[in-house]
């Protein structure tokens, strides 16, 4: 039997039914992983043993299906994640070779929860990317076409969900980090609000806007990972102490059924013209279930880019500074003081775009630039967060493409920073802002490749957001899956 | 030498290290003299991805520290990250506060020499986390991180302080209202309590600042006085040979009673502070607040003006008597035992701190005990013995640590209440002094003393006095 | 466009050896970044000094309770070098 397209809510319906048992799906999940895995570079490290053992020892407890909401599905986790056992590189030399001493909060209530751990996955160097080209340890391929890349930077996340060879992954999203994968590889992806997820044990790059999120083939997959790993942590003090709903119980009655969208027409303008069009299929689908649409006003949207661009790399300067070669990771051989032993492992362990970042980091955040910078930087986010705080008086949900553009070559966007941030232009906002964001996919373009569409909702409005989306997807029909997808090899 | 045409201008700054069970922001225990990083998780350790969450007991020292420093404060303060690299460092940066201390603008008054008050300012209190600790060998630096994250108030004075003298009474005045209050230990040795003094010197009657040296890693009460007071002489000969003062980081060495370079005016430091985005800001509810105003332990000048009010003590006695935590609950518990204020209070001031001083040792390793004292204070209140045996035995106490009642017991040091055997002794005196008994009977009545004395001396001094004096009067007039 | 010497500054603030196609590299690119960054200053803003992104019902707070640590072989074993359970540095020939 073939499980790499099923969702988890048809895995747990076979288990149900006896169908199959949690060791069968786990050893054909890892049978793919090894026949494809070297086409697409998305998994870094698997552990065929543990994961065997941990499905078997699931396969004794088949009578709790119902008690365990992720019994024996199989995830694919983030190399930016600690799990204890495992190790932890987030895409960087400076981390190769480093075994994680604790598990991430996150990770730890799925495993409480049955979820069964195929393996971690790669992304761009401490998540700083938008193609996955700048992971230390290769890029990773899109499995709709392999010469192009599957959006970053949690690409090896995408890539492995899109191509069977997990049920569901966590990514992080800093700024688009999920939405725009999920996006480029036809796939849900959901950004929570911050707070929603403990960040306890990923890796962080910047703190203020880092959220755990996971990838999944529908919608109510994504409810149930959330409303699994979600909820107050106190191992994180920006976790929200605030219940958090049966995400999926409420998608069976929807507490409303028609949905006012809000449109921004300036925000959209550059826009591949496929992808502005399926964008526009899916307002229509909206229209038809009685939805309405209004254009609002987020002026300040147009200065995301500027204003993430200083606010992420400086706190990612600040981090980032404990990749100094002493307690763990990577230590350069020839230093002869110890200013060399800290620059030259760093100089050496940290990759190219990581080291971009840095320097504009300590550059906003140094004496006499902090106010110009980082201040300035932190008052336009609340104007952009305002801007929002507005819209939401007269719609549901922001929506937009998720991204200007759908899956683009390798190599296409390496030589100019900007144009590779561009990538982002949707999603960096709604980071800013502190909002749940969803892609979902909307259609395919010219070159059978996805589109996304992403959808905006208030602070910790993720029911609605999912009600809305699960209306959609119903009324869309099935997404298509990559070819690789299908069948073995 | 001109050193009478200088004033010396002084600020310190004070680590306190403070009393909690775990560390600022993770659950290690806060424990000093653990083996090697024993006392290490993720977060002190830096661990990738682990984050920060307050320990609430250090906030309530820390407001703790600004209530008795008559501080004011600030209900809503940010934490802040200081970005440097260090060895003993392992994140790469300190979390501190910056811009907004959780209280600013105190101040602790101080007792000078002169029997006067002065008001030394109190700039900022602001919470911070230790870093670990580096040793330096001949193979490489061995980083131990126990002592990562734990909990510290950094107290920032005004450059308020003239003289060593000032600046070593703030210092005791601060060590003391923190260990009253429970706030910090004090423990120097352990670098509980640490403190950095900044330093300049100008000519009286002049406003500009001087340049100002920082004397770093001062650990000891002793040396705190002789360190400045020498750096403040090294400045005036230096202004007074033409030389110019350079701003940098001095150290005390003790071993050549001098302060040393450490370094000079490093490269200006830029740590680029910015908001810790690991945590919301600090807020202080004035609930919380006034639950902790409420619940404050007594301070040392409640704990004075109440030993003067019980124990109809002289101000001179209850600043003698509360100028440690830990005198002032050995003297509590000497009078509760004793039931006698004033004795207890000579007892403890006269005889006990003379003999600790002369053997250099703390009250809280007094070789007497509290209830030592006591008991021997109540034996002469009860003419067990008198006071002057008193004084042979708490000498004996005091080298042995043994009871008053087994070394009156063990050398027959009881005081002789017995008529019948004072009189044979008076009788024998009597009859030994024929020619002193013949000119008493003629008039002399002075001689009274002489055989007073004498029949003392036959017995060791343990008569009672008022009793012998009265015996040997009714035998000399029978 | 930035200079030589302010690329080099940074990078020994943030502790970043570059070699000699780096420090050209980032000349460029880091100009690029900053010449969009400028965009900003159109931004009429408050004058607010701290802008707060974590959710008013954080719970940032937690009792003064220790907890050891149980996995303390597992920090240790990443250490690049250890010497009596301590991180061991090599013997430099300055200290910072």
């Amino acid at each position: 039997m073939e499980f790499g397209t099923l969702s988890i809510q048809q895995l747990l319906s076979g288990y149900q039914k006896k169908e199959f048992k949690p060791s069968e799906v786990a050893a054909s999940f890892l049978k793919n992983i090894s026949d494809k895995n070297e086409k697409l570079n998305a998994f870094l490290q698997v552990r065929p043993d543990e994961t065997l053992s941990q499905a078997r020892a699931l396969d004794e407890k088949m009578s709790q299906v119902e008690m365990l909401p992720l019994f024996g599905i199989p995830v694919a986790i983030k190399d930016n994640f600690l799990v204890q056992g495992w190790q932890a590189t987030a895409g960087s030399k400076v981390l190769s070779g480093y075994l994680s001493p604790y598990t991430a909060t996150s990770v730890e209530r799925l495993q409480s929860m049955g979820a069964v751990i195929v393996g971690k996955v790669n992304c761009d160097e401490f998540a700083m990317g938008s193609s996955n080209e700048n992971s230390a340890f290769g890029p990773v391929r899109n499995p709709w076409a392999l010469d192009r890349v599957p959006g970053g930077s949690s690409g090896g996340s995408s890539a492995a969900v899109a191509a069977g060879l997990a049920t569901v992954s966590l990514g992080t999203d800093t700024g688009g980090s999920i939405r725009q994968p999920a996006s480029l590889c036809g796939l849900v992806g959901l950004k929570p609000s911050y707070g929603r997820v403990s960040r306890y044990g990923i890796v962080s790059y910047a703190s203020s806007l880092d959220q755990v999120g996971p990838f999944s083939r529908t919608v109510w997959d994504s409810a149930r990972v959330l409303e699994v790993m979600a909820g107050h942590d106190g191992m994180d003090a920006t976790s929200a102490k605030r219940a958090v709903p049966r995400f999926t119980e409420e998608l069976k009655a929807p507490a409303k059924k028609a949905f006012t969208l809000g449109v921004s027409r300036s925000w959209l303008e550059g826009v591949d013209p496929d992808v502005a069009k399926a964008f526009d299929s899916a307002i229509e689908f909206f229209k038809k279930m009685g939805g309405k649409v209004v254009e609002i006003d987020l002026p300040h949207t147009k200065y995301a880019l500027s204003t993430y661009y200083l606010i992420a790399p400086s706190e990612a300067s600040s981090n980032l500074a404990r990749y100094d070669g002493v307690h763990y990771g990577y230590r350069t051989q020839s230093a002869k003081t110890s200013e060399e032993l800290y620059s030259k492992s760093r100089g050496e362990g940290i990759g190219r775009e990581v080291k971009l970042r840095i320097m504009l980091g300590t550059y906003a955040l140094s004496a006499g630039y902090y106010d110009a910078f980082y201040l300035k930087a932190n008052q336009v986010r609340r104007k952009i967060q305002e801007d929002f705080e507005k819209a939401f008086t007269q719609c549901d949900f922001v929506v937009s493409p998720t991204s200007p553009s759908t899956a683009f070559k390798l190599g296409e966007k390496t030589d100019d920073p900007l144009k590779m941030y561009l990538s982002d232009i949707f999603t960096l906002p709604v980071n800013l802002a502190g909002l749940p964001g969803l892609s979902v996919p909307c259609g395919l373009d010219s070159n059978n490749l996805p589109i996304g569409f992403q959808m905006i909702g208030k602070p910790f409005g993720e029911s609605e957001l999912f009600a809305a989306a699960h209306q959609y997807e119903q009324i869309r029909g099935e997404f298509p899956v990559a070819d690789m997808a299908k069948g073995r090899g | 030498m001109s050193l009478e045409k200088y004033e010396a201008v002084i600020g310190l700054e004070v680590h306190a290290q403070l009393m909690t069970a775990s560390k600022m922001f993770c659950r290690c225990p806060n424990q000093y003299g653990s083996s090697p990083n024993t006392n290490v998780c993720p977060v002190c350790t830096g661990q990738p991805g682990a984050l920060p969450v307050i320990n609430k007991k250090a906030m309530e020292l820390g407001v703790r520290a600004a209530i008795a420093l008559n501080c004011e404060i600030h209900p809503e303060s940010v934490f802040a990250r200081k970005n440097y690299f260090y060895p003993d460092l392992p994140k790469g940066y300190q979390i501190s506060q910056y811009e907004k201390p959780f209280c600013t603008q105190g101040y602790v008054v101080v007792q000078l020499k002169t029997g006067e008050e002065k008001r030394i300012g109190i700039t900022r209190i602001h919470f911070e986390e230790d870093a670990g600790k580096s040793n330096h060998e001949a193979y490489g630096t061995l980083v131990n991180l126990n002592r990562a994250g734990v909990p510290l108030c950094e107290i920032v004075s005004e450059p308020d302080m003239r003289t060593a003298h000032e600046a070593g009474q703030y210092l005791r005045a601060l060590h003391s209202i923190l260990r009253y209050a429970d706030i910090c230990d004090g423990n120097m040795e352990e670098g509980n309590f640490r403190c950095d003094a900044n330093i300049s010197v100008r000519p009286i009657g002049t406003e500009k600042f001087g340049t100002k040296v920082e004397l770093k890693n001062i650990n000891s009460f002793k040396f705190v006085e002789k360190a400045i007071e020498y750096e403040v002489q090294r400045q005036v000969f230096a202004i007074e040979n033409g030389e110019k003062i350079i701003q940098q980081t001095r150290s005390w060495n003790s071993a050549k009673n001098v302060t040393e370079v450490m370094r000079e005016k490093e490269q200006a430091h830029d740590y680029r502070y910015f908001p810790e985005p690991d945590l919301p800001k600090l807020v202080f509810s004035s609930s919380w607040l006034d639950k902790i105003k409420k619940e404050m332990p007594e301070l040392p000048q409640q704990t004075s003006a109440r030993f003067k009010a019980a124990f109809d003590l002289s101000d001179y006695d209850a600043s003698v008597l509360t100028s440690s935590k830990e005198l002032a609950k050995y003297f509590e518990s000497v009078v509760s035992h004793s039931k006698n204020g004033k004795a207890s209070a000579n007892w403890v001031m006269n005889e006990l701190l003379g003999r600790l001083n002369a053997v250099g040792k703390e009250i809280d390793l007094s070789p007497v005990s509290s209830t030592q004292l006591a008991e021997l204070i109540a034996k002469i209140d009860s003419g067990e013995i008198s006071g002057k045996i008193a004084k042979t035995v708490f000498e004996e106490m005091f080298a042995t640590s043994k009871d008053a009642s087994s070394i009156i017991k063990d050398k027959g040091l009881v005081q002789i209440s017995d008529p019948a055997a004072l009189e044979n002794v008076i009788r024998k005196v009597i009859e030994s002094n024929p020619s002193q008994l013949a000119e008493y009977k003629a008039g002399k009545v002075k001689l009274l003393g002489f055989f007073v004395g004498q029949a003392m001396k036959e017995t060791k001094g343990q008569a009672n006095p008022a009793l012998l004096n009265e015996l040997v009067k009714k035998f000399l007039d029978s | 466009m930035l200079s030589r010497e302010e690329v080099l500054k940074i990078a020994k603030l943030a502790r970043l050896t570059l070699t000699e196609d780096e420090i050209g590299f980032y000349q460029k690119q880091l100009t690029r970044v900053l010449d969009h960054i400028q965009d900003l200053n159109q931004v009429l803003t408050n004058k607010e000094a701290f802008v707060q992104h974590v959710p008013v019902d954080a719970e940032p707070f937690r009792e003064d309770v220790a907890v050891p640590f149980a996995n303390h072989d597992g920090l240790m074993k990443n250490a690049p070098a250890v010497e009596n359970n301590c991180f061991l540095l090599p013997a430099i020939m300055e200290q910072n």
